[in-house]
C-alpha cells in the first residue's frame, strides 16, 4: 500500500475528493466552449451567410453580438476558475504549511488544470455541434421552415473554437500559477479574511448617482446634435465619452445600495445592521462583481428583448397590408402583364382577385443636401433639383387605396403609413422638376395620405389630377411607370410568389440593376455640375444573386409579396433571434455563475461572523435571514438594473424613431414584460438555490 | 534545539507601524516540552509564526537545530518546515480528502520518502497515540480529539528537530485536551520529542517542562515545573496574575 503512496497519488486522491469543487469549473468550460462551437458553426454557416447581407447592419450585428459573447464566455470561465482555485488554495496552503514547497507543487496543480480545462473544453466543442442542429431544427420546427434554413458546417468555425479552447487552457494555468504564487500560508492557517479598508461611504453618494446618471445620458443623448448644430461638422467619436457619469452613476447607486439600503427604518435603525456591517468591508469588490453582473443581464437582455420590441412590429405590419401583392416598375421594362400572371397562377392552383394598379410618373424635387468639406465639416446647400420622388395623380391614389382625396393646386399630399411612424417623409418640397423637358411646378405640403404599401424609403407625393397632367408631359418611359397590386383568393401560395418572383425581376433590364438609393436624378444633377455619383461598392446588388437577402432588401423595385416578406422576415429573424439567444443564454448563465461565486465568496470570507452569531445566540431563522439579505443584493440589483434599463433603452428607441410608439411597438414592449418576468424567475430561482446551498455550507439548516 | 536571539517583528498596519515582538531570546533544548504562555497582543502567535518559517522577522535570528532561518530562500525554508520541524495547529488543517493514514504520512510523501519504516512508524504512532482503529477513515468521520492526535502523529513522521504546536487544544474539550497533551508527553518521553507550544490553557501549560511568559512582545518570565502538576498550574495562574495587575 505505501509503495502506491506517491505526491502523484495523493494529489490523485485531494482531485477526486474535490470532483465538488471541479464539477462548477467543468461546466461552466464546458457550456462556454459549447456556445462558442454552436455560434461559430451558425455564424459560418451558408444560410447566416446569405441571410444577413454584406455590410448590412444584421452581419455588423451578428459579429458584434459573437464579441460580447466571446467576452461573456471569457469573464464566464473566469469566475468560475477564480471560485475553483478559492477551494484549492486551502489545500495548497496547507500542504505548504507542513513543508511542500511551490516547486514540489506545481507540476501536479498544472496537471490537473490542464486535464481539467481540455476535458470540459473538448467536450464543449463537440456538443456544440448537436446543440446548434438541435436549436436550429426546432427553429424550423416552430418558426419558420424554408429551404434557405439549412444547415452546414464550414470547418472555418473550428479555428474559432480551436483559438477559444487555447484561451480556456491559458487563462487556467495562468490563474493555476496566480494562485499557487499568491498562496498565503498564514492566511490559510488562520482562516482570516483581509478586509478591506473602506472609508466611511458618505450619504449623498445614492443621490449623486442618480443624478449623474440622467446627467450622464441627457449629455451623451444631445451632444453630438449640439456638435453638429454648433460647429456644421460630424460629432467625433469620443464623444461617446459623455455618457461615462452613467457608469460612474450607476456604480455610487449600486455601492449606496449595498451598504445603506434605500428603505431606511427609523422605528428600528438596527435593522438588518449585522449584514450592512458585512457588507461595509466588501462592499467595493461586491459592486465590482454587481457592475458585471448588471452589463451582461443587460447584453443579455438587449439581446432577448429584440424580437418582440423590434421583430414582431415587421410581422404585424405585413399583416396589415391591404393587398397580398403589390410591386412597380418603370414603363419601358417588359414585365409580365395580368394574363400572364393569372396562367403562373393556375399553374399553383391559385386564382387571383382585386386585381388594380395605376401609373405613376418620376419627377425631379428640391431639397437641402448636407456637403461634406474638409474634414469632418459639411454644410447645407440648397439644390432646386436634389432627388427622384414618385408621383400619383389624385385618381391614380384612388384607384389603388379607395380613398378620395381632394389636392389644392400648387400643394401635394405625401404618403405615409397608417401609423405615421415611417421616417421617409418630405415635408420641405417646393420645387418638382420634369426631368425630360424641365418643366418646374411650384408645391408647398398641404398633409399626409396613409396607405401601408406606399410608405417606403421611395416616398410617393400625391398631385391635383390637373396639375399632374401638366408636369407629365412630355416625360418618357424612363420616368413613368405603374404600381400593380392584387390579393390571393382563398390561402396564398409561397410556390407561386416565390416563382412570380424569379419571372418578375428577370423581366427587368440592366438599366434597372440598382439599389433603391441609387438615385437617378441625383446622377443626371450631379453629372450636369460636373461631380462623380458614386454608390459604395458594398451596397451595390447584382442579379446574379436575387434570392440574396441584400438584393431582396435593397433592390429598387423589390415587389411586396405578404406571403414571402413574412416568411423571409421570419428566416431573417429566426437567424437574428438564434444568434440573439445565444448571447442571452451566455450572458444569463455568466451572470448566474458570477452572483453564485461572488455570494460564495461573501460566505467564505463571513464564514467565521456566522459562527460567532451562532455562539451569540442567533436562530436560524435570523441566519437565514442575513444570508439572504447578502445574497439578495447580489442577484435582485443588477438584474432589475440590468432589465429595466434595457426596457427603458428600447421603448426609448421605439419612441425616439417616429416620436411616438404605435400600437404594434405597444403590444412588442407588452411581451417584452413576459420575457422580463422570465428572467426574474431563472435569477429568482437561481438566487434561492444559492442561498439553499450556503446555508447547508453554513450548518444553518 | 531551538534558538531564538534578539527577535524584533513589527507590522504596518496603514501608515502605523506596530512593534509586536521587542527583543525576544529564548532557547529550548533537545527533548523539552516548552510551552510560551501571555495576554492577547504579547507576540506569541508571531513568534510561533517566525519560528514556523511562515513569516518574515525584522531583526535577530533563530536557529533550529543548527540552521539559521534568515536569509533563507522559499525552497530552502520550505524543505526546513518539511524535515526539521513538525506542525499542530488549532483547526487540526488535516486534508479532507485523505485518510488518517495519508494524512500522517503527507510530510513524507511531500519528501518523497515513503518507505517501510514510514509505514512500521505510522503504526507506531497510531498505536501510542490510541488512534489506530481510524487509520482508514476520513477526517469527517472522526472527533476533534481524535483529529488532533492524528495531527499530533503528522507532525511526528518527519522525526523533526522541534515541533510547533498553535494552540493544539484551543478547539478541543477538556477530556479531549487531555488526551491530546497526553499525546505530546508520549512523543517526549518515548521518541525525545521537542515540542514548542503556544496555548492560552493554564491546564495544558502545566504539564511542560517549562513555560515562557510574554508580555507586550518581550520575555516576562520564564517558569520551570519543577514540582506536581497543580503546584506548577497554582505558580502560572498567580504570575499570569500578576502580569495582568
Amino acid at each position: 500500500m505505501t509503495q502506491t503512496l506517491t505526491m502523484r497519488a495523493i494529489e490523485k486522491k485531494l482531485q477526486k475528493a474535490d470532483r465538488k469543487h471541479a464539477r462548477l469549473y467543468l461546466f461552466c468550460n464546458f457550456i462556454a466552449l459549447m456556445i462558442i462551437s454552436a455560434y461559430s458553426t451558425l455564424m459560418f454557416s451558408r444560410t447566416v451567410q446569405t441571410v444577413f447581407p454584406k455590410g448590412g447592419d444584421s452581419r455588423k450585428q451578428m459579429y458584434g453580438i459573437f464579441v460580447m459573447t466571446l467576452v461573456g464566455c471569457v469573464v464566464f470561465t473566469i469566475y468560475a476558475a477564480r471560485l475553483f482555485f478559492r477551494h484549492k488554495s486551502k489545500q495548497l496552503g496547507i500542504l505548504m504549511a507542513i513543508g511542500a514547497s511551490r516547486k514540489r507543487l506545481r507540476p501536479g496543480l498544472f496537471r490537473e488544470v490542464l486535464v481539467l480545462s481540455s476535458f470540459s473544453a473538448v467536450l464543449g466543442i463537440v456538443a456544440g455541434f448537436p446543440f446548434v442542429w438541435v436549436v436550429w431544427g426546432t427553429f424550423r420546427l416552430v418558426l419558420v421552415d424554408s429551404s434557405q434554413m439549412v444547415l452546414d458546417l464550414d470547418f472555418r468555425c473550428l479555428f474559432v473554437s480551436a483559438a477559444f479552447f487555447l484561451l480556456v487552457v491559458g487563462l487556467a494555468c495562468l490563474f493555476a500559477w496566480r494562485y499557487l504564487k499568491k498562496t498565503n500560508i498564514m492566511e490559510v492557517i488562520r482562516e482570516e479574511h483581509i478586509n478591506e479598508p473602506v472609508k466611511e461611504l458618505g450619504r449623498w453618494c445614492g443621490p449623486a448617482g442618480f443624478l449623474l446618471i440622467f446627467a450622464g445620458a441627457v449629455t451623451g443623448y444631445y451632444a453630438p446634435l449640439a456638435w453638429m448644430t454648433l460647429f456644421s461638422a460630424y460629432p467625433p467619436s469620443w464623444l461617446s465619452v459623455l455618457y461615462a457619469p452613467v457608469f460612474v452613476g450607476v456604480y455610487m447607486v449600486m455601492l449606496y445600495t449595498v451598504v445603506y439600503g434605500w428603505g431606511r427604518n427609523k422605528k428600528n435603525p438596527y435593522k438588518n445592521i449585522v449584514s450592512r456591517g458585512m457588507m461595509k468591508f466588501q462592499a467595493k469588490q461586491t459592486v465590482n462583481n454587481m457592475l458585471v453582473v448588471t452589463v451582461l443581464i443587460a447584453g443579455g437582455a438587449f439581446a432577448i428583448f429584440y424580437l418582440p420590441t423590434v421583430g414582431l412590429t415587421s410581422v404585424f405590419r405585413y399583416e396589415s397590408y391591404p393587398y397580398d401583392y403589390f410591386y412597380q416598375y418603370p414603363a419601358d421594362q417588359k414585365v409580365p402583364g395580368e394574363e400572364t400572371v393569372r396562367e403562373l397562377a393556375d399553374k399553383y392552383g391559385l386564382s387571383l382577385k382585386d386585381w388594380n394598379g395605376c401609373e405613376y410618373i418620376s419627377l425631379g424635387v428640391d431639397g437641402n443636401v448636407q456637403v461634406s468639406d474638409e474634414g469632418k465639416k459639411f454644410h447645407v446647400e440648397y439644390h432646386p433639383i436634389q432627388s427622384e420622388a414618385r408621383i400619383l395623380s389624385e385618381d391614380a391614389y384612388f384607384t389603388l387605396t379607395g380613398q378620395e382625396t381632394d389636392v389644392s393646386p400648387g400643394t401635394y399630399l405625401y404618403v405615409t403609413d397608417t401609423q405615421e411612424s415611417s421616417i421617409w417623409t418630405d415635408e420641405s418640397a417646393r420645387n418638382l422638376t420634369n426631368m425630360v423637358t424641365r418643366e418646374c411646378l411650384d408645391t408647398e405640403f398641404a398633409g399626409y395620405l396613409h396607405y401601408d404599401l406606399l410608405s417606403n424609403e421611395i416616398g410617393y407625393y400625391v398631385l391635383d389630377n390637373d396639375e399632374y397632367e401638366k408636369i407629365a408631359e412630355g416625360l418618357t418611359d424612363e420616368w413613368r411607370g405603374h404600381i400593380v397590386q392584387f390579393n390571393a383568393d382563398g390561402r396564398d401560395s409561397y410556390q407561386f410568389a416565390d416563382a412570380f418572383y424569379d419571372l418578375f425581376v428577370s423581366s427587368f433590364d440592366e438599366s434597372c440593376e440598382h439599389a433603391y438609393f441609387y438615385n437617378k436624378v441625383s446622377k443626371i444633377v450631379a453629372e450636369e455640375r460636373g461631380e462623380t455619383y458614386e454608390i459604395e461598392e458594398e451596397w451595390q446588388i447584382s442579379y446574379n444573386d436575387t434570392d440574396n437577402m441584400s438584393f431582396k432588401l435593397f433592390w429598387a423595385y423589390s415587389p411586396s409579396f405578404r406571403i414571402l416578406l413574412i416568411n423571409e422576415h421570419l428566416c431573417l429573424m429566426g437567424v437574428l433571434y438564434m444568434m440573439f439567444l445565444f448571447i442571452f443564454i451566455v450572458c444569463l448563465v455568466t451572470s448566474l455563475v458570477v452572483c453564485y461565486t461572488r455570494c460564495q465568496t461573501i460566505v467564505l470570507n463571513n464564514r467565521y461572523i456566522f459562527d460567532d452569531l451562532k455562539k451569540l445566540g442567533a436562530t436560524p431563522a435570523f441566519l437565514s435571514k442575513e444570508v439572504r439579505l447578502q445574497c439578495g443584493n447580489v442577484f435582485k440589483v443588477p438584474a432589475t438594473v440590468g432589465t429595466g434599463a434595457m426596457y427603458l433603452m428600447y421603448a426609448l428607441l421605439l419612441y425616439a424613431n417616429d416620436g411616438k410608439v404605435t400600437a404594434y411597438e405597444a403590444i412588442g414592449l407588452l411581451a417584452t414584460l413576459g420575457i422580463v418576468a422570465l428572467i426574474g424567475a431563472v435569477v429568482y430561482g437561481t438566487y434561492r438555490g444559492s442561498v439553499r446551498t450556503i446555508m447547508r455550507q453554513l450548518g444553518i439548516m | 534545539m531551538l534558538y531564538v536571539k534578539n527577535l524584533f517583528k513589527s507590522y504596518e498596519v496603514g501608515k502605523t507601524k506596530y512593534q509586536v515582538l521587542k527583543g525576544i531570546d529564548f532557547h529550548v533544548a533537545q527533548g523539552e516540552f516548552v510551552a510560551v504562555m501571555g495576554p492577547s497582543g504579547s507576540g506569541k502567535t508571531t513568534l510561533l509564526n517566525c519560528i514556523s518559517c511562515y513569516i518574515p522577522f525584522d531583526q535577530g535570528s533563530i536557529m533550529v537545530g543548527g540552521t539559521k532561518l534568515a536569509g533563507q530562500d522559499e525552497d530552502t525554508l520550505a524543505k526546513i518546515r518539511n524535515t526539521k520541524l513538525g506542525f499542530v495547529f488549532q483547526d487540526f488543517m488535516l486534508l479532507d480528502g485523505l485518510t488518517i493514514r495519508e494524512n500522517i504520512l503527507i510530510p513524507r510523501i511531500i519528501q518523497g520518502k515513503v518507505g517501510k519504516d514510514a509505514e512500521e512508524l505510522v503504526d507506531r504512532l497510531v498505536a501510542m497515540f490510541g488512534i489506530g482503529h481510524i487509520l482508514n477513515k476520513y477526517p469527517a468521520e472522526i472527533s476533534g480529539g481524535e483529529k488532533q492526535r492524528a495531527a499530533v502523529a503528522r507532525s511526528l513522521i518527519n522525526n523533526p528537530m522541534v515541533i510547533l504546536a498553535d494552540e493544539p487544544t484551543g478547539n478541543l474539550d477538556s477530556k479531549s485536551s487531555r488526551a491530546v497533551i497526553e499525546t505530546f508527553i508520549e512523543a517526549k518521553t518515548k521518541m525525545s520529542a521537542t515540542i514548542f507550544m503556544v496555548t492560552h490553557d493554564s491546564f495544558a501549560a502545566s504539564f511542560c517542562d517549562r513555560v515562557i511568559l510574554l508580555k507586550d512582545g518581550t520575555l516576562y518570565r520564564q517558569l520551570e515545573n519543577h514540582g506536581s502538576r497543580g503546584e506548577f498550574q497554582d505558580r502560572l495562574l498567580d504570575v499570569i496574575k500578576e502580569m495582568s495587575a
